[in-house]
């Protein structure tokens, strides 16, 4: 009974078509609370297609979502991060006209439902939370900066600090170090594991990079042509002959 | 940005004595003006309502609106068909033209928020110029193209002084609700919204609903500013409800800047005093307006207020040029 219990996510046969391209095939994946889970494969391996089903950015072609239990195939995402997922995105996408202050105020708002609060002052809301999420990531010295002039680096973890705010209990993250340097990298993955511990979070997210993956994930899913051809922990993904084959070998 | 050397009681104090010579200015106006340009500044405050409503939608929710004088134009017909046919108490009629553009608002609206962009743009201005077809052709219930005439309002508000007052309180409250409203958690989801929608909804928002909101609120106060209009021009006419009534705002909002709030008031006071005086002398106006809003736009791409605050000011933010705010703003639409 212990072990069903554990199951924050759940997908079964999840399968979406383009067209006549089978992006994500048939994927049974389970997500255990308090983890943090690595989906790894090539590009094109169906990562983020998987990502937009779970967060609801896209409409599965079958198969279904159960999150806690419940059936959220059919939830819009606004609903889904209502229950308790969200997730960040691969092509940094924040707030270019808002200040890093601001963004981070608007998921505390938007997930503390004040956002119908026609005439309140927003900011005198969550003062303490906003700089405390900020610290968490690193951003104070920037929270009067405005998104669009942020680096690369700073909108990655803004973008973080926002996911933050929203209070998930599940956190995807669409390759949290795309184009960062090794030294960002290795950074930013000490803060995921950091936050994930002190906030209880479990996290899900999707990585090219083996060094990074092997370092933080308690569990590793490799996806190849959007379907899972390995499932367990790090030692054993990495024993798999199939996973050799495609991924860390070469060409097959 | 960079210094905060403004304390937040300085920034008060200064924001109160504007305020305070703002008013002050506004409550001597009947006594200085001749009864031509109070009639002028009467109409730049109402289309000043007109424009901040617009601005809502266009600068703080990053709509376009292009079918605004629906709601202007119904406001001003409810509250002269009220007055004129039913003898209707004046203050009701007022309120009775806000619920009017208010449910119109809620009508089109839940369409148009479906959709974004210039299809957003184009279904705006496709239900205002079916609302105006609709007034324009009934003629047995709107009058037709001869408009509703003898539209008084009562007692001593016939005084265009004392209406003056009126429309001047109507403008100061307006402004101070929409102020309340953009600084509000609300208003920083529409903000969110302007700049990415795709991430708001990930922040739990759903887009099209709290669009309609906003869109109601925008249509209501614009339906404000025709109630207020039709009694003290004593009439209505179908093309208040047109596109080109329509255009008005977008070029008070562009001309003043749209992404400062007192922005719409600065471009409308423009375009309303500049027009009013170039007709003493020549007919083209347009052309005369054609030539500012390309200086306008090619010298101070933030607006006439946006300029000036990004010139002038040490502080404030909203002010920068970084235009409609429109990059980055895709999305993650490629996977993979």
């Amino acid at each position: 009974m212990g072990e069903e219990d554990r199951v924050l996510l759940e997908t079964r046969n999840l399968t979406k078509d383009f067209g006549k391209l089978r992006a994500v095939n048939s994927v049974n994946l389970t997500v255990k609370k308090g983890d943090i889970h690595a989906i790894i494969g090539p590009n094109g391996a169906g990562k983020t297609t998987f990502f937009n089903l779970v967060t609801g950015y896209h409409a599965p072609t079958g198969g279904q979502v159960i999150f806690k239990g419940r059936d959220i195939t059919r939830f819009p995402p606004h609903r889904r991060c209502k229950v308790g997922i969200t997730r960040s995105f691969q092509i940094t996408s924040i707030f270019p006209q808002l200040t890093v202050y601001e963004g981070v105020l608007v998921g505390l708002l938007c997930s503390k439902g004040l956002s119908l609060d026609f005439l309140s002052k927003a900011m005198k809301f969550f003062e303490r939370e906003v700089w405390e999420i900020l610290q968490a990531v690193g951003l104070t010295e920037h929270a009067r900066l405005q998104g669009a002039s942020l680096s690369h680096g700073d909108k990655k973890r803004w973008e973080l600090a926002i996911t933050l705010a929203t209070r998930p209990e599940l956190l995807l993250l669409d390759e949290p170090t795309c184009g960062m340097s090794p030294e960002e990298t290795e950074s930013t993955m000490i803060l995921i594991r950091k936050l994930a511990e002190e906030r209880g979070l479990t996290i899900l997210f999707t990585e090219h990079d083996m060094s990074v993956v092997f370092g933080i994930a308690k569990r590793i899913t490799v996806f190849h042509m959007g379907c899972v051809i390995a499932d367990g922990d790090p030692q054993s993904v990495r024993a798999s002959e199939d996973v050799q084959r495609v991924y860390l070998g070469g060409v097959a | 940005m960079g210094n905060a050397s403004d304390t937040k009681e300085e920034k008060v104090l200064r924001r109160a004595l504007i305020l305070i010579i703002a008013v002050g200015i506004g409550l001597v106006m009947p006594h200085v003006l001749s009864p031509f340009y109070l009639m002028i500044l009467s109409e730049a405050l109402i289309m000043s309502i007109f424009a901040l409503s617009f601005n809502l939608l266009f600068g703080y929710m990053g709509q376009l609106s292009f079918g605004q004088a629906a709601f202007y134009g119904l406001g001003g017909y409810a509250v002269a068909m009220l007055i004129t046919k039913a003898h209707f108490n004046f203050w009701l009629s007022l309120l009775a033209g806000v619920l009017v553009a208010a449910i119109a608002g809620l009508i089109v609206g839940y369409f148009c928020v479906r959709l974004r962009g210039i299809y957003f743009a184009i279904l705006t201005l496709a239900f205002g110029q079916l609302l105006f077809v609709i007034v324009y052709k009934w003629h047995d219930f709107t009058g037709g193209d001869d408009g509703i005439q003898g539209v008084f309002p009562p007692g001593i508000l016939t005084s265009p002084k004392v209406y003056y007052y009126l429309i001047f309180l109507a403008f100061l409250g307006t402004t101070y609700l929409l102020w309340r409203i953009v600084n509000s958690p609300f208003g920083y989801v529409l903000k969110a919204m302007r700049d990415n929608p795709e991430r708001t909804e990930f922040l739990g928002i759903n887009i099209s609903r709290y669009q309609l909101f906003a869109f109601v609120i925008s249509a209501a106060l614009s339906g404000l500013a025709g109630a207020l209009w039709a009694p003290f021009y004593r009439s209505v006419a179908p093309f208040y409800l047109m596109w080109v009534k329509s255009g008005e705002p977008v070029m008070a909002t562009i001309l003043g800047g749209a992404n400062t709030f007192l922005g719409p008031v600065v471009g409308t006071f423009v375009m309303t005093f500049v027009h009013a005086y170039v007709l003493g002398f020549t007919y083209f106006w347009p052309v005369i307006m054609g030539c500012f809003i390309l200086l306008v736009i090619f010298f101070l791409p933030g607006g006439i207020l946006g300029f000036a605050l990004e010139k002038f000011s040490t502080s404030g933010r909203e002010n920068s040029g970084y235009g409609r705010g429109r990059q980055g703003s895709s999305g993650d639409k490629k996977s993979d």
